[in-house]
């Protein structure tokens, strides 16, 4: 990604949109232009732009590492702007203060990651305020800054499916629940158009805003809607008994041009033998289909489901007070709180499915949250200070105190109920003499709570977020702050420093030529290229898995296959990260069996039961032997058991099966100081061709010449 | 870009030619003798006096002499070696059969004679050379049919072979009338060993067995199988000579008549001579040595090398192809030199066409894929010098304004696009300004 | 007998609708023109592709987005225009109209861009 800002800001914004990058995916290079949502460069570099042309000459690197933070600080302020349109300048505040440090966020947002989320979320947040904004104002002008907003979001992140997806199915829920207004029209009708217009045009999405089934809810929903808001005005026009038969002429004429343009649809949708969608989208819908389908994303471990703690660690105390915010959502139900809980009940689902997907659940989980804790602030402070007025006055200025409440604040009603049953979740123990005792009080009716209740309560929902503050302190500074290429480990004598990805790389820089080919598992394909400053085979990238599965069945051969098949991609050198030495345990023998089982899904004679023994993948004297004679083994074990005289691997706990062999078509080249990187050549063929007599391992080495012995020939007979 | 382009293309000419000489002159000019026997300097006379009447530098030396060295320091100091020692164990100084194989790997040439009494590490040599002298130490190669007919010797050892290999650039474009005296022992080559080429196979009816004994089982070398002297050219196109007779090069053979069993003609002089000059002439890169300079290529129309092609260009390749005639570089002419534009897979394979001065040319259209091309210029003719040329180059697709400006199916959406516009700013004044 | 019915039954919500659009004021008369004018030209360019064949599959994709999106911000404007909306009592036609004229240049500008 940091190249990509490298040359944007080097040759312009024209070559950058036309760039072909033959330095990687070897030898099919890559169009950098339409393979890239370009949204996260072009704001970097119109940064990076403005600043050196108001004279602050930063350079390219620090403005990618502070573009992450400047952007999750915009995306607290869209929080709020989002909450204050559903609930009030107090929510609004609120929960813009949660998220700006939820640990979620702060991971992807972190100083240094320079990844698409950093301003994806930003769009999409400030995306769905424009959307409320517009649904409240009705005014046409958010409706166009929306669309300008949500292409934005399509120029930097995938995810902006999600968007496209949300807005229809809430316009829908909107009409289906009678809640169909003009505004809602104007906030969703010139959205779809602007909104498929503007995502056309990013390359990478291209005509995929148009064919693909991603998008087809959005423009059911926009034919619904238009016919919806005819009926409207129909029925605006006409007497009742008018309408009606208008309504039976219709359904019964339009019902048979229904049905046939719906099954022309239905059957253009269903040749498709996924539907119209995308395997990622798919994944996501069917939680199981990657691991049977697509092993190439299956195996990224962000795509894997989460654990329970793992939502714990992400939104923390959040996860409490959401289903608190939803209750508070409901009233009074407007069409912007319907949106919210819309908006958190699929990021559960979502998040449910992929871990990486936690990020889209924060921002929601964020402004719930932060509904909840400002109506329960709202209530409590309300509680004290009408108890402490009511105290001096008699039952009836506290009737006239309990009338004007309920004047100023209609919604209050059903607060201290609401109140009852959320602390009940948190507080049972303190609250549970409170609530029957307000009851007690309350034969009329009171609007509010007992002065000593909501003290404590107060005092207890400071420190639910003092604890929240300290939780997201601590993850951000443990969890999240450490950089992945350089690992640190605390033993007996101090932190240890293992440096090995940056020692690999630096030697491939020095000691190699600059068109040199390096092939390695697709994880290190960005940091090779960036820091090696070599040509790689594939990357992390991953768009075309018949290239990976080629890496991936080479890495599985036995060594003479192997070399033919990196040979004839005009490989130089093999890199593999192994681990076994120091205990690493994300190396390449740990992801070997995605690379048979890629290797295999394109290429059928890479069987993944040959190299399984009773259904594990072994490295011992267990192993299969074609295990024990693919590449990935001997390449990770070479002179291994020189190390420790037995061959102990510290991952996989066990002694290696096969510890004396030799290569016969790679040569070590070059082994970190950990053996965490090891780095192989390719030998060129033979110069000569050994006929088929074997060897005589006999030769008796006799150092007096043999030629006094036999009969001298005669030469000149 | 085209620098490090440049150097890698410098780099690759140099393998292609033998390191050893300088790239300007690749005959060998000093030459290595060794011999487990003085008597063979003279007895041998002829064939030595050829060599270096042809301008070669030979160096007698016993093959055990401890002061026997190939290289001093580093640096070799000879060009290339001829192995007259067929009985020799153990050679001096500090050759043996790794020094004379890296010798060879290095890009120098070999010419090696085995006999009867073969040694070990003459076998060995050869075996690693792709050569495999029959296993049996005492056997020879006996044909009674194609025996050259001789008073003294009587046990049909003595052969008198004529099947040679079919090449000009081998054996010289003239014919050798007379066969070729042969009497020592027979090798057979591994047919999917594509560096290795029988140059003189025995006939079908020969068979290599022990000619003193009576034969208890088949022999396993029978036929043409059997090869009497084979060359090798490695794949850094050092030339390696195995021969199984020794006599082959004598002067005796040189001078004697041969007559072949079962034919009339008596030829007064062998083929020996020439067969052995002129396959020496070929061993020692006077013949069929090709260098390849000057890759070029270009967009049509234009003179620089880019470094970028687009898809869909025309570009013209060229290059000049010269042959060591001995003395000097002469254009080579063929007509079966071939360009592949490769990725993966030849996108393009075009025969070049020459203009008779050793300049090859051809051009084609860059094809409807992107990707990282090569220029590959595989040659591999038999006898020639392998010529193995590849040039990177990449191929982008279209840029965003390089497409067809106005399409003409498309005026319709044009017209109304522009038609929208029109319609929205007339809709404004009326609207604006309706009373 | 039912078919008869339903023809009269056609009539009779023909004439109502009829009248009842007669008195809609003039500048909604117009906004209708409009957007009338925009679909056709929208179904016009379907047929012509269902014709021709999506080549330029950009330039139709341009062509019929610009037609509708002109469609769909004139029925926006005709919303916030028209007075027996509730809703938008108070705002300003100006303001209205200002906020369609900024939408349209949006849309042309992208559909200029998107065309060829």
């Amino acid at each position: 990604m940091l190249c990509q800002l490298q040359f944007l800001t080097k040759n312009g914004i024209y070559d950058f949109w036309n760039w072909f990058d033959d330095r990687t995916w070897y030898p099919l290079g890559r169009v950098i232009g339409g393979t890239v949502y370009p949204g996260l460069t072009l704001t970097a570099g119109t940064l990076w732009w403005i600043l050196n042309s108001l004279n602050i000459p930063l350079s390219v690197e620090t403005v990618c590492v502070f573009t992450a933070p400047t952007f999750s600080a915009l995306a607290a302020w869209a929080t709020y702007l989002l909450t204050k349109e559903v609930k009030g300048t107090g929510a609004g505040l609120t929960a813009a203060a949660l998220l700006a440090m939820v640990p979620s966020y702060i991971s992807r947002s972190v100083a240094g990651s320079y990844d698409n989320e950093a301003v994806a979320i930003f769009a999409l947040i400030f995306t769905f305020y424009l959307y409320i904004k517009t649904l409240n104002t009705g005014s046409l002008f958010y409706a166009t800054l929306n669309a300008l907003a949500y292409f934005y979001m399509v120029c930097s992140w995938g995810g902006y499916t999600f968007i496209i997806n949300l807005i229809p199915m809430h316009a829908l829920l909107c009409i289906v629940t009678g809640r169909y207004s003009p505004r809602l029209y104007i906030a969703y009708a010139p959205l779809v158009i602007l909104g498929t217009l503007l995502a056309a045009l990013v390359p990478v999405v291209g005509f995929n805003a148009v064919m693909t089934s991603e998008h087809f809810a959005s423009f059911l929903v926009f034919l619904i809607l238009n016919v919806v808001g005819l009926v409207y005005y129909i029925k605006g026009m006409l007497t009742p008994k008018m309408f009606k038969v208008a309504v039976t002429l219709v359904v019964s004429a339009g019902l048979i041009v229904c049905c046939a343009v719906v099954a022309v649809l239905v059957a253009l949708v269903a040749s498709s033998p996924t539907k119209g969608w995308s395997g990622r989208s798919l994944s996501l819908l069917d939680p199981t289909y990657a691991s049977k389908y697509i092993p190439i994303i299956a195996s990224v471990s962000e795509h894997q489901p989460p654990t329970w703690p793992s939502y714990f660690m992400d939104i923390n105390v959040l996860a409490f007070l959401v289903p608190a915010g939803i209750i508070a959502c409901f009233l009074p139900l407007t069409d912007a709180s319907s949106f919210v809980i819309l908006y958190l009940v699929t990021s559960v689902y979502f998040s449910g499915v992929m871990v990486r997907l936690m990020l889209v659940l924060a921002p929601a989980a964020c402004i719930m949250s932060g509904i909840a804790l400002s109506s329960a602030f709202g209530v409590f402070t309300r509680s004290i200070k009408f108890a402490s007025i009511g105290k001096q006055d008699d039952a009836g200025d506290i009737g006239n105190g309990v009338t004007q409440n309920h004047v100023v604040k209609p919604d209050r009603n059903e607060e201290p109920p609401k109140e009852k049953a959320s602390r009940k979740k948190k507080k049972e123990k303190e609250n549970v003499e409170k609530a029957p005792t307000a009851a007690k009080k309350s034969e009329r009716r009171l609007l509010m709570l007992p002065m000593e209740a909501s003290v404590v309560a107060i005092l207890l929902l400071v420190l639910l977020g003092a604890f929240y503050v300290v939780h997201c302190v601590w993850a951000a500074a443990e969890a999240y702050s450490a950089p992945s290429i350089v690992l640190t480990s605390q033993s007996h004598d101090g932190l240890h420093v293992f440096d090995d990805f940056r020692e690999a790389y630096a030697w491939l820089s020095h000691n190699t030529d600059v068109d040199d080919k390096v092939a390695s598992w697709w994880d290190y394909g960005y940091q090779t290229t960036a820091m090696a400053n070599r040509t790689v085979i594939v990357d992390n990238n991953t768009w075309n898995n018949t290239h990976i599965a080629t890496v991936g069945t080479a890495m599985s051969s036995p060594e003479k296959a192997a070399w033919e098949i990196f040979n004839s991609l005009d490989v130089k050198y093999v890199l593999v990260v192994f681990g076994g030495l120091v205990g690493y345990p994300s190396d390449d023998i740990n992801k070997f069996l995605w690379m048979v089982r890629i290797g295999g899904g394109v290429f059928p004679h890479i069987k993944e039961p040959d190299y399984l023994r009773d259904g594990q993948y072994r490295i011992d004297n267990m192993a299969t032997p074609t295990m024990l004679n693919c590449l990935m083994y001997k390449l990770s074990y070479y002179r291994f058991v020189e190390t420790d005289g037995k061959g102990f691997d510290r991952v996989r706990r066990t002694e290696i099966g096969k510890k004396h062999f030799k290569l016969t078509h790679f040569e070590e080249v070059f082994t970190t100081h950990h053996w965490m990187v090891r780095i192989y050549k390719l030998k060129p063929p033979k110069n000569r061709l050994r006929g088929k007599t074997k060897k005589s391992k006999s030769k008796p080495t006799s150092t007096i010449s043999k030629r006094s012995a036999t009969q001298k020939k005669n030469p000149w007979q | 870009m085209s620098r490090p382009l440049l150097s890698l293309l410098t780099f690759l000419f140099l393998s292609i030619i033998c390191n050893a000489f300088s790239p300007e002159n690749p005959t060998d000019r000093k030459v290595l003798v060794l011999l487990d026997d003085l008597s063979v300097k003279s007895s041998h006379s002829l064939y030595f006096q050829s060599l270096q009447s042809r301008g070669y530098d030979l160096d007698f030396k016993l093959a055990d002499d401890p002061r026997v060295a190939l290289q001093r320091y580093g640096q070799y100091l000879y060009d290339a070696l001829i192995l007259f020692s067929p009985t020799i164990e153990s050679l001096g100084g500090s050759l043996n059969a790794a020094a004379i194989l890296d010798f060879v790997d290095s890009g120098h040439d070999l010419i090696l004679a085995a006999d009867a009494s073969a040694s070990d590490l003459i076998r060995e040599i050869a075996t690693e050379c792709g050569v495999d002298f029959d296993e049996d130490q005492a056997a020879m190669v006996i044909d009674h049919t194609s025996f050259a007919v001789s008073d003294t010797e009587g046990d049909h050892t003595l052969i008198a072979g004529d099947n040679f290999i079919q090449s000009d650039v081998i054996l010289g474009k003239e014919k050798i009338k007379a066969p070729v005296l042969f009497k020592g022992i027979g090798h057979s080559v591994n047919p999917a060993n594509s560096l290795v080429l029988k140059v003189l196979s025995a006939s079908p009816a020969a068979y290599s067995a022990n000619p003193k004994s009576k034969l208890s089982t088949p022999p396993t070398l029978t036929g043409s199988a059997i090869g009497l002297v084979s060359v090798v050219q490695a794949r850094n196109n050092a030339r390696i000579l195995i021969s199984g007779s020794l006599s082959m090069f004598s002067n005796r053979f040189f001078r004697s008549g041969v007559q072949k069993a079962g034919s009339t003609i008596n030829h007064g002089r062998s083929g020996n001579e020439q067969f052995v000059t002129e396959i020496s002439k070929w061993v020692f890169h006077e013949r069929g040595h090709l260098k390849a300079v000057n890759v070029r290529h270009h967009k049509v129309g234009e003179a620089d090398e880019p470094s970028i092609y687009r898809i869909n260009d025309e570009l013209e390749y060229s290059l000049e192809i010269y042959e060591w005639s001995g003395t000097s570089w002469e254009p080579y002419v063929a007509d079966d030199v071939q360009v592949q534009f490769y990725m993966m897979s030849p996108y393009v394979l075009k025969t070049m066409s020459t203009d008779q001065k050793g300049i090859y040319y051809t051009s084609f259209k860059v094809p409807d894929v992107y990707g990282v091309f090569q220029f590959k210029v595989e040659y591999k003719k038999l006898g020639v010098t392998s010529l193995s040329l590849a040039k990177q180059i990449p191929v982008r697709p279209f840029r965003h304004n390089e497409y067809e400006r106005f399409i003409t199916a498309a005026f319709p959406y044009y017209g109304a696009s522009f038609s929208m516009m029109g319609g929205f700013f007339i809709f404004s004044l009326v609207y604006l300004y309706h009373k | 007998m039912a078919k008869s019915s339903a023809t009269k039954d056609a009539q009779a919500l023909f004439h109502s609708l009829r009248s009842a659009y007669a008195a809609t004021p003039t500048n909604l008369k117009i906004i209708d023109l409009y957007v009338v004018f925009a679909i056709s030209t929208a179904l016009i360019q379907v047929v012509y592709m269902a014709l021709v064949g999506s080549f330029p599959f950009n330039s139709f994709l341009s062509g019929v987005l610009s037609c509708i999106g002109t469609a769909v911000l004139a029925v926006c404007l005709r919303i916030q225009v028209n007075k027996e909306n509730k809703e938008f009592k108070d705002l300003p036609p100006e303001r209205a109209f200002a906020d369609f004229v900024l939408c349209n240049l949006v849309l042309h500008l992208v559909i200029m861009n998107f065309l060829g």
